[in-house]
């Protein structure tokens, strides 16, 4: 299977700090891949190395199945964490100069421009100076400029920084429709709902090494230790009494309608939640017995602060 | 594709500043206020002239006679005292007081005695002075007029006969040569104050344009658009692109001021000599009126400008604004790569400008004394040569140095590009940790890499 990247054994330090330390993960073509890390775990350094910004000291990358080029470089979207525009140039001079760079000519990178213009609603802003446009707006130019000469591997560091709620979703809802259409794309950040909502795969990096690495939904599954959740209507001594030894509660409370509750569980089986959940209802009524999988968030803190590495194919 | 890359970031660079509002205006400016500035000192030489009445005290009775119907003292020569609008004589042969001659209206007045002829020398008496150009014209009617009288009296010719005879040789300077070849020489003085004019342009143009490409680094690095820029175009593109394109606007700018010149001159040489200028016409009626070229040839300023060879030095210029723009620019690129600030940048980039600094101040002093050996080592010294060199074309110089200069100066510009384009990869990357010479200094621990 051929992959849009292909990074293994990537070493780099900077004077007596190794900043990578024999990194190597693929991205199939098509996958959005979640990069997470901690401040400093080395993901700008690992994405710098990909786009050429940074001599790697070892280790080898491959895109689209053939080995790093310049050529191959100029074809991914880079949309970097810290990023700006020439506030004196007009909004749209600037897009055709990045256009350009990313090596379309005049004409097709106007056509495509005013295209996305159009479909992110700055269609009027084309001839404003930079200067001239809010923060928010910005934002979206230099996401365009990334897209626009549709590259098949598109590096979004930190991507939501600086749109509100409502142009936050329509980036989300952009960039899944682009990766539904064959981009693959790789996503440093650390807003970990956007990873739960967009990405199918992660690598989270911690001083330099992989810690976590696999299928979103895997990494979820095999993270989770029997945790429940479970409503009922009924009496807690009751509800307590039928856990017995088959669960530890975490706690107990009032549930949003009247007369129900809401139960945290852990089972001590997690291989048999049927068992519990038939001496529950011989106690309780149960409304809702739910799965309740670690967050991404909790995976994270959970990974960097044990350290431990749990690495799964990448592919 | 990297041709149409390093195309782009020069395009860029050339058309953000060239269609600014105040590039223009210098630019349509300048050549009108520098044409300006000679057109002023031509109309005032010319215009501000005031009106004086001349009494010519002809003692010895050299220039006149007595006119028996007027009863008058009249020139023996009237054609050498031509009608004039601003400047009238009157003769005497008497010696008035000066309160006499000032209040019948004198603005002046010429003494002169038997001597004359010999000492060649006489007195010009005035309260106030009735102006060089005035001056001047008396010397020269009243030369006119001795000359004149010595014909008539020491020759057989007439007047008319001398007037055909008479012969002034123009002596050329020629510069000899071990070689045989004579070059133009002489005259350095005044070559060498118009190469110095010129580097002086070229020292000022380094220096601003240097400035910009400081700016616009800093502004690059601070504006975090430079990430995206590298992972587009390798750093020494971008360098390259960048001091480019800067050096397009300056080429631009050179460009239209020359030709806007040319035409602004042109305009104002066809005004004057047609008259429609003020001051224009101050000349004698029955002369012929001189052109400009003639007034400016009359004036010592505006002379100098019309012994420049325009196409050899704006052809010099241009070939050695190129190089030492290349050398420059580059070096103040990768200042502008290190530091955080602009502010940072003027201070980091004075030492490197030293070099042209001194040339500036050397170039003050080899004007006067261009021979000197100094003079041609520091003419092909490639943080020099872009002033001092134009300086030495000016005044002449053999087309072996000028060659080895250009050759010097390109190669090292060459060199300089490419170390600049490394250092400044490593300047636009760091992060705010360290900056200036602390950056330049950890990029050269790292070998340069």
């Amino acid at each position: 299977m051929t992959h849009a990247l292909r990074i293994s054994g990537l070493r780099k330090s900077f004077g007596e700090q190794q900043v990578l330390d024999g990194v190597g993960f693929d991205v199939p073509k098509g996958a959005i891949l979640g990069l997470l890390g901690p401040n400093g775990a080395g993901k700008s350094t690992l994405i710098r190395s990909i786009m050429g910004i940074v001599e790697p000291d070892g280790g080898t990358i491959e895109l689209d199945g053939t080995p790093w080029s310049r050529e191959a470089v100029r074809r991914i979207g880079y949309l970097p964490e810290e990023r700006g525009l020439y506030r004196d140039m007009k909004v749209g001079e600037q897009a055709v100069y990045f256009a350009r760079l990313k090596g379309m000519d005049r004409p097709e990178a106007v056509t495509a421009l005013k295209a996305w213009f159009e479909r992110l609603e700055v269609d009027g802003w084309w001839d404003k100076k930079v200067s001239d446009i809010s923060k928010g707006m910005a934002q979206k130019i230099q996401f365009i400029c990334t897209v626009v000469h549709q590259p098949s591997l598109l590096i979004l560091d930190e991507p939501l920084s600086g749109f509100d709620p409502i142009n936050a979703r329509r980036i989300v809802d952009v960039v899944r429709s682009l990766a539904e259409s064959g981009t693959t794309i790789l996503l440093s950040t650390h807003d970990m709902p956007s990873v739960e909502r967009l990405c199918d795969r992660v690598v989270l990096l911690d001083q330099g090494n992989i810690v976590l690495a696999g299928e979103a939904d895997a990494l979820r599954e095999s993270g989770w230790s029997g945790e429940q959740e479970v409503v009922f209507r009924g009496n807690d001594i009751a509800f307590t009494n039928a856990l017995g030894t088959l669960a530890h509660l975490d706690g107990i409370e009032p549930d949003v309608a009247e007369g129900t509750r809401r139960a945290a569980i852990r089972l001590r089986n997690p291989e048999q939640p049927g068992q519990v959940l038939q001496a529950l209802g011989q106690a309780v009524d149960i409304l809702e017995f739910v799965k309740v999988r670690p967050t991404m968030e909790s995976l994270f803190i959970q990974a960097v602060q044990s350290g431990a590495a749990t690495t799964e194919p990448a592919s | 594709m990297k041709g149409s890359l390093i195309g782009a970031v020069i395009g860029r660079e050339w058309r953000t500043r060239v269609f600014k509002r105040s590039f223009l205006l210098a630019t349509l400016l300048m050549p009108f206020l520098g044409v300006g500035f000679i057109a002023l000192t031509v109309m005032l030489t010319e215009g501000t002239e005031t009106r004086n009445r001349v009494l010519v005290e002809d003692m010895p009775g050299l220039i006149t006679r007595l006119d028996a119907a007027s009863g008058q003292y009249v020139p023996r020569c009237p054609g050498c005292f031509p009608e004039r609008d601003l400047l009238e004589y009157r003769f005497t042969r008497e010696a008035p007081a000066d309160s006499v001659w000032q209040i019948e209206g004198y603005t002046a007045l010429v003494e002169f005695d038997e001597s004359v002829l010999q000492n060649k020398a006489g007195y010009l008496v005035y309260e106030t002075s009735p102006g060089m150009q005035a001056k001047r014209r008396i010397e020269r009617d009243l030369s006119r007029a001795m000359e004149h009288a010595r014909v008539l009296e020491s020759t057989e010719l007439d007047w008319e006969a001398y007037q055909r005879l008479k012969f002034d040789l123009n002596l050329v300077d020629r510069a000899a040569s071990d070689a045989g070849n004579r070059t133009e020489g002489g005259g350095e003085e005044i070559r060498g104050f118009v190469g110095f004019m010129f580097s002086a342009v070229l020292f000022l143009v380094l220096a601003v344009y240097g400035g910009l490409i400081l700016r616009s680094v800093v502004e690059e690095k601070s504006n975090r658009v430079v990430e995206v820029l590298i992972a587009a175009v390798r750093p020494e593109e971008l360098l390259l692109g960048k001091v480019v394109g800067m050096g397009a606007v300056a080429l631009t700018q050179i460009v239209a001021w020359s030709v806007l010149s040319t035409l602004a001159f042109t305009g104002f040489q066809f005004a004057f000599d047609s008259g429609m200028v003020p001051g224009a016409g101050a000349v004698a009626a029955g002369e012929v009126p001189a052109d400009l070229l003639t007034v400016m040839a009359e004036n010592e300023f505006t002379k100098v400008l019309l012994d420049i060879d325009w196409v050899l030095m704006v052809i010099s210029t241009v070939v050695f604004f190129v190089g030492g723009y290349l050398l420059y620019g580059s070096l103040y690129a990768v200042v502008g790569s290190t530091v955080q600030s602009e502010q940072e940048g003027q201070g980091m980039v004075f030492p490197l400008t030293m070099p042209l600094m001194f040339a500036y101040v050397f170039g003050i002093q080899a004007m006067e004394n261009p021979d000197m050996a100094a003079f041609s080592w520091l003419s092909w010294f490639p943080l020099t040569s872009p002033v001092i060199m134009l300086i030495r074309v000016a005044v002449g110089v053999p087309f072996w140095e000028l060659g080895l200069s250009v050759l010097l100066l390109f190669l090292t510009a060459r060199l300089v590009l490419w170390v600049a384009g490394r250092a400044y990869r490593h300047g636009v990357l760091a992060g705010d940790s360290a900056s200036g010479w602390a950056l330049l200094l950890q990029w050269v621990r790292g070998h340069g890499r």
